[in-house]
């Protein structure tokens, strides 16, 4: 199957996601959980539209391409808009994704966001430190469908209040949670965290 | 597969306790886990407080609403009571009252005034609100043609693909393309009428619904049959009360006659904004949080439980019986519903030909283009101008949205309107998507600063129309098009 990335003829095999294909960052993507789609910053231009590359599939004479200036726009604000509402503390990546996309979050001037909502230290063996959550469901999918089918995880609230929560807001140890661990595994902020260092 | 859904096991356990919610999730089939998402996503299932609340739509907000606000606990979304700004609601224990002009009537049985209601096509001049009424003024034609087999599914798929009709929620999609999608799909397939109308400043939907239920019915139906539905569901705005009873009564009385040729249902709906994205509905139908689906697949191929599902606004469906009636009339002045208020002398729904100039649509209500500041034309989801000349059609320069038009008077301060718009997207905005949640509250902060740079209204633009759906890809447009009307002032 033949498409053409940035200008140039490219050949794909059938069923490839663009993000094998193109270069650029990603953040709510998790093979495992199958989280795709949310973050937006893998957005690629599909024949005129945006389309997340972790969530669309090539095929046969698509025209991609991954690094407009709208595009550029969009992954720089997003990591700005990010670092201003949100703890970043503990994700190096994304830290070094802002550095390399010459983010200037004070651009923006003050914005109200969720650094700060109190950790939540409900069980002996991981923490859940909203304050750095980008709310990207990894978790609850890991938790859930994508990996556990165990469903100890849940969201609550809307828009910028969204964030994980348990079943009834129990403390974990009151919930279906096994503690396997894999919500503290493809957490990519930091605020699922081990308490203890293995 | 049809499971019982979740949000009606809810409703009926209201208010909620916890052992309501387990119960409503074992009934359901869900885990707790799901069911408490979605209990933390809808207000309702939240604490609703007693007390007083002003209508927060772009009326309220041109007339001030800080003195609107006095004696108040606080904002409700928009209602559809443009028209009749300021409007209240009240919440006293387990009932909602509307408050109008110093009156006030229970949702249960408030209606649009009848009088807002002026053209001849879409809204009689008489309320059809019984199936006599409805059938004396010529309905239900088409529907019997149906039943006695005169009418096939392709002759109506034909006819609509004629009319040219266009989806009237907003999106203006060809309908015959998605009812055709669905009709090709494997059975069991389904319809739904989208009457979640909650876009600021819009309230047609409302008043068909409320006014005319035999109508949007009978569209409905011929929907459902020309795309071979098993069932008709009718999503209707959890507020509009009065609407739900009669469209019960008026499927109660089609059943009676014979003529509900789709088992029809109707289903309140989540009560939020983004219920109207048709995938975001169909998940509140399944019993989730009322979250827009990744696309493709699309809900024509794979919609409610995974079955061709055609989701059709109100107005649209409406549309069909008019369309069969007359091919040749409806082309030569296909008519189009607007929801014009704000600072004209008769606000109301005016039934115009689409290509009616906005100022001559403005002057039919008693408006005066030239001592206008600007209009907001389509709603949240639309742009402030002053394009006066500016045809009233689909695919021109401006979005038409689903038809509303807010008129400005030279002492109205758009920024406060706008503020209006700003803070309902990122009340409104699910959260599931990035640009969305943070784009609009960024947004609102740089409005309520009143931020005139370009540069950064760029960016806030190019990052929001990366969102996951129209909600936040629309966000912004109110935005940039005030500075282009100040720009040209
Ligand atoms: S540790 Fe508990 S909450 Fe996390 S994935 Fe495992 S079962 Fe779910
Ligand atoms: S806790 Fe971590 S994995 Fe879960 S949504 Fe937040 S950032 Fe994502
Ligand atoms: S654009 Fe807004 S409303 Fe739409 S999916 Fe994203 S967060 Fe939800
Ligand atoms: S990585 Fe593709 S949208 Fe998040």
């Amino acid at each position: 199957m033949r498409l053409k990335v940035d200008g140039k003829e490219m050949e794909a095999r059938e069923g490839a996601l663009l993000l094998e294909l193109v270069q650029v960052p990603t953040l709510c993507h998790h093979p495992h959980t199958e989280t795709r789609g949310l973050c937006r910053l893998c957005l690629v231009e599909v024949d005129g539209r945006l389309s997340p590359a972790c969530a669309t599939e090539a095929r046969e004479g698509m025209e991609v391409w991954s690094d407009t200036p709208g595009l550029r726009a969009l992954r720089k604000t997003l990591l700005e808009w990010l670092l201003l509402t949100t703890d970043l503390s503990l994700a190096p990546e994304l830290q070094a994704l802002a550095l390399a996309l010459e983010a200037e979050p004070g651009r923006w001037g003050e914005v109200p966001g969720r650094k700060g909502r109190e950790a939540i230290e409900d069980n002996p063996f991981f923490l859940r430190d909203y304050a750095k959550c980008v709310n990207c469901r990894r978790c609850v999918d890991a938790c859930g469908d994508g990996i556990m089918g165990v469903y100890a995880l849940t969201l609550t609230g809307r828009g910028l209040l969204a964030h994980p929560t348990t079943p009834l807001d129990r403390p974990l140890p009151e919930t279906p949670c096994v503690f396997c661990g894999n919500c503290v595994q493809v957490c990519p902020t930091g605020a699922l965290r081990p308490l203890t260092e293995v | 597969m049809e499971k019982p859904g979740l949000l009606p096991l809810l409703d009926a356990r209201l208010p909620l306790t916890e052992e309501g919610v387990a119960e409503a999730a074992r009934l359901a089939g869900v885990s707790l886990a799901q069911a408490w998402g979605v209990v933390r996503y809808y207000p309702r299932y939240g604490e609703v407080r007693e007390g007083r609340y002003l209508v927060d739509d772009p009326v309220a907000r041109a007339r001030g609403i800080g003195s609107l606000l006095e004696g108040t606990v606080g904002t409700h979304p928009p209602l559809g009571l443009e028209a009749l700004a300021p409007a209240y609601v009240r919440v006293e224990g387990e009932e909602r009252w509307v408050e109008v002009g110093g009156r006030a009537e229970p949702f249960a049985t408030f209606r649009l005034p009848f009088a807002l209601g002026h053209g001849r096509k879409l809204l009689p001049p008489e309320p059809t609100d019984t199936l006599e009424a409805y059938r004396a003024q010529g309905g239900l034609r088409a529907l019997e043609a149906a039943r006695k087999g005169d009418l096939t599914p392709e002759a109506l798929l034909k006819a609509v693909e004629e009319a040219g009709l266009l989806g009237r929620g907003g999106a203006a999609f060809p309908t015959h393309l998605k009812l055709r999608a669905v009709a090709r799909g494997e059975a069991p397939r389904y319809l739904v009428a989208n009457g979640d109308e909650s876009e600021p400043g819009n309230f047609k939907d409302r008043f068909l619904l409320e006014h005319h239920p035999f109508l949007v019915l009978e569209g409905a139906l011929l929907a459902g049959f020309a795309v071979g539905a098993s069932r008709v569901y009718l999503y209707i705005r959890e507020e509009f009360q009065a609407a739900i009873r009669g469209l019960k009564e008026a499927i109660g009385a089609l059943e009676e006659a014979g003529l509900l040729l789709v088992p029809t249902e109707v289903f309140q709906s989540g009560g939020l904004y983004i219920c109207g994205e048709e995938t975001a509905l169909l998940e509140s139908m399944e019993g989730r949080r009322a979250e827009p689906r990744l696309k493709p697949p699309f809900p024509v191929e794979k919609g409610l439980w995974g079955r061709p599902t055609a989701v059709q606004n109100v107005e649209t469906l409406a549309a069909i019986p008019r369309i069969l009636e007359g091919l040749e009339a409806w082309r030569r002045e296909e008519p189009k519903l607007f929801s014009i208020s704000g600072d004209v002398a008769a606000p109301g729904l005016y039934e115009l030909p689409l290509g009616t100039p906005l100022g001559e649509a403005l002057r039919r209500a008693g408006g005066e283009p030239e001592g206008l500041k600007a209009v907001l034309l389509g709603g949240a989801a639309g742009v402030f101008t002053r394009d006066f000349a500016f045809p009233l059609r689909y695919r021109e320069r401006l979005p038409l949205g689903a038809g509303a038009v807010v008129a400005f008077g030279e002492g109205v301060d758009l920024w406060a309107v706008l503020e209006g718009l700003a803070h309902f997207f990122q009340e409104e905005s699910c959260g599931k998507c990035f640009p969305c949640p943070l784009g609009t509250t960024v947004q609102l902060a740089l409005v309520q600063r009143r931020v005139r740079d370009a540069r950064l209204v760029e960016d806030l633009a190019s990052t929001l129309k990366g969102s996951l759906c129209g909600l936040g890809q629309s966000a912004y447009w109110a935005y940039r098009s005030l500075l282009e009307v100040e720009g040209a002032a």
